[in-house]
């Protein structure tokens, strides 16, 4: 909290040079980087209903990297957001789709908390599995997103399927009216209300709880927390838990809310853009959720580009790409301090800002 | 039975480059998840740039170079700007499926795949029916693995710079105060596994077809570094490793032919390599927990 114009250059200069290389990339093959850049401005915030995108984007990235933020923190790498979202999702959708004559108010809490054990089962898998087994989380989280999207597109083709869609775009039948908590905007008071609760919950828990501050204390100094005798593996379970859990609750919001089905291949880089999020967010609630109001506006704008011009959306990801590349460098005014911390950058920043 | 052994061995031929590639980087320490997208990145090169100069040899020295190009920015970025080498890998392997996506659109105007003008000759032809029929869809790369396999043998676990990347790895500080330069041993390393994944690339798309598409390593960069870890490091486990990734694969594929009829859903059967990777890593870490408790 000290430094917060360091915090702010430290961040805004990788993604600045993560922009330019994009921008160059983009004039070098021929696109008009003035046409470009006044799409993002009218695709982020100009055009009309354009803040409105931005916002509905922005709500499932602050969500899922609020857990991503957890489990960086105890220095493990759950990087399989994405699958914890699908599963949420399908843990969601299957309640309205089920229990159609169950009433609004019983239907709702049972869709989102079913969304939420969804996430929190499959990203407890690979806890348990490293925890109990020391699986490499990292391989077995990015396997989950593989079997997740496999998942997905046998319940849609399969058990839950809408005849009227197939492929890429195949789907659940849509979910009643009645139970959805948006429009297709995905903008809503109810939204909108769960985002700011599910925020301050995950403040609480990481700053002001003490499973956040042992959490923290595992990532930075693991010997330090044996030695103190805190229950690691019990502390690396709840954090798989709850940032499956944040993970699932965005994937259940995403079905009831602006999708109101589950579809095979949306949103399929949602998980990925939250990490870099979390990471932009320099690991705290307040910046995650600047972050992710700032990737939420790219997003938003992306799907808007093709209206002033055809640059496609693998631009979106290149740019993601680099700022992902760049983001946890350290440039000149880092200090240093420990060589061998490479595995444990993001934490240690965080520590060193406490 | 022979169109399996074939399907295995043309799974596992891109797995093994990129394991053995790969290898060089984790043994010194660098666990490369960037290797998913330098492999994509070596295939769309083959092809593009193959296609354009109409000549399957120089699109792959394309591959090669870019490869290294990225190799090194990834190196200079973890090694010497202390990137979070996880972030950054990923961030690296989200900038090559763009790029490929992107320059597809803009340069060749194709969206999701395009084809390929050239392959790879494929130097072996067998008898037109029969047991060997299928041993002329082997590509010259296939053939070259045995060798391959040997070389990196020989350099990792016979050479003097093979001994100093595992030394890197595994104690950087005694190393650094035996005289090793750790910097320059972990680029050597990250560009050697640059090149592996630009063969790796190449043998996926020219190797048995002639196509590049989006979305064609689907998880085989993250299968080899699985490879490795349930190889234990070594060279010709990891190896053996990468054959048998290919063969779960090439059950999965098998079994989409022939059981056809049956009604297992085809998405469970792909799923076989995925969950097969985390059962292996799995028990790989359930063996090397034994021994650290064991004293060992």
């Amino acid at each position: 909290m000290r430094d917060w114009l360091g915090t702010t250059l430290r961040v805004s200069l990788p993604i600045a040079v993560a922009f330019a290389l994009g921008f160059i990339l983009f004039a070098a093959t021929g696109y008009d980087v003035a046409d470009v850049i006044d799409g993002l401005w009218q695709g982020a915030v100009a055009a009309p209903g354009s803040l409105e995108q931005s916002i509905r984007w922005a709500i499932p990235l602050a969500i899922v990297s609020l857990g991503i933020i957890i489990t960086l923190r105890t220095g493990e790498f759950n990087i399989g957001a994405q699958g914890q979202l699908m599963l949420g999702g399908l843990g969601a959708v299957a309640i309205p789709l089920l229990f159609s004559d169950w009433p609004v108010y019983a239907v709702i809490p049972v869709a989102i908390v079913c969304g939420i054990i969804g996430g929190a089962l499959w990203s407890g898998i690979a806890g348990a599995l490293k925890v109990w087994f020391n699986s490499d989380e990292v391989i077995n989280t990015l396997m989950l997103n593989f079997i997740a999207v496999l998942l997905i597109q046998w319940f849609t083709t399969g058990p839950f399927k809408d005849d009227s869609t197939r492929g890429e775009n195949a789907s659940t039948p849509r979910i009643d009216r009645d139970f959805r908590l948006s429009d297709g905007t995905g903008v809503s008071d109810e939204l909108i209300v769960i985002v700011i609760v599910v925020a301050i919950l995950a403040w609480i828990i990481i700053e002001r709880t003490p499973f956040g501050l042992k959490s923290k204390l595992v990532g930075s100094s693991p010997k330090v927390a044996a030695w103190q005798g805190l229950q690691i593996k019990r502390i690396h379970i709840m954090t798989y838990l709850l940032a499956g859990g944040f993970a699932g609750l965005a994937g259940a919001l995403e079905v009831l809310g602006p999708s109101g089905r589950l579809v095979t291949g949306a949103t399929p880089t949602l998980g990925f853009t939250a990490i870099v999020v979390a990471i932009v967010g320099t690991l705290r609630v307040p910046g995650a959720i600047l972050a992710a109001l700032f990737f939420g506006g790219l997003q938003a704008a992306i799907l808007f580009l093709p209206i002033v011009t055809n640059l496609p959306s693998s631009g979106l990801r290149i740019i993601e790409g680099l700022v992902a590349l760049l983001i946890t460098a350290q440039f000149i005014w880092r200090r240093r301090t420990r060589a061998r911390a490479a595995e444990q950058s993001a934490t240690n920043d965080d520590l060193d800002e406490g | 039975m022979e169109q399996f052994v074939v399907t295995t061995i043309r799974l596992s031929v891109p797995l093994i480059f990129a394991g053995l590639g790969g290898l060089f980087s984790v043994r010194a320490g660098i666990f490369h998840i960037g290797i998913e997208g330098l492999m994509l990145a070596g295939a769309f090169v083959t092809v593009g740039f193959g296609s354009a100069v109409e000549s399957v040899w120089l699109g792959m020295l394309g591959a090669i170079v870019v490869n290294l190009l990225l190799s090194a920015i990834y190196w200079f970025l973890i090694d010497r700007l202390n990137a979070d080498m996880i972030i950054a890998g990923l961030g690296l392997t989200t900038l090559c499926v763009g790029g490929a996506a992107f320059l597809m659109n803009a340069i060749f105007n194709r969206r999701g795949s395009m084809t390929s003008s050239v392959r790879l000759p494929q130097p072996v032809v067998g008898p037109q029916e029969g047991l060997l029929a299928y041993v002329s869809e082997l590509s010259i790369l296939a053939w070259m693995l045995p060798i391959f396999v040997l070389v990196v043998w020989i350099i990792l676990r016979r050479s003097r710079f093979g001994l100093q990347i595992a030394a890197v790895g595994e104690y950087p500080y005694a190393s650094e105060a035996a005289g090793v330069d750790i910097s320059r041993t972990k680029l050597y390393a990250m560009l050697i596994t640059g090149i592996c994944c630009a063969l790796a690339g190449s043998e996926l798309a020219v190797g048995g077809l002639a196509a590049f598409s989006e979305n064609m390593t689907n998880g085989r960069g993250f299968i080899a570094l699985a490879a490795i870890l349930f190889g234990s490091l070594e060279p010709i486990r990891t190896a053996l490793a990468g054959l048998f990734f290919g063969l779960a694969n090439a059950v999965g594929i098998n079994s989409q032919i022939y059981a056809g009829e049956s009604n297992i859903p085809r998405q469970f059967i792909l799923m076989i390599p995925f969950v097969a990777t985390i059962f292996f890593v799995t028990l790989r870490g359930v063996i090397s927990q034994r021994r650290i408790s064991h004293g060992n």
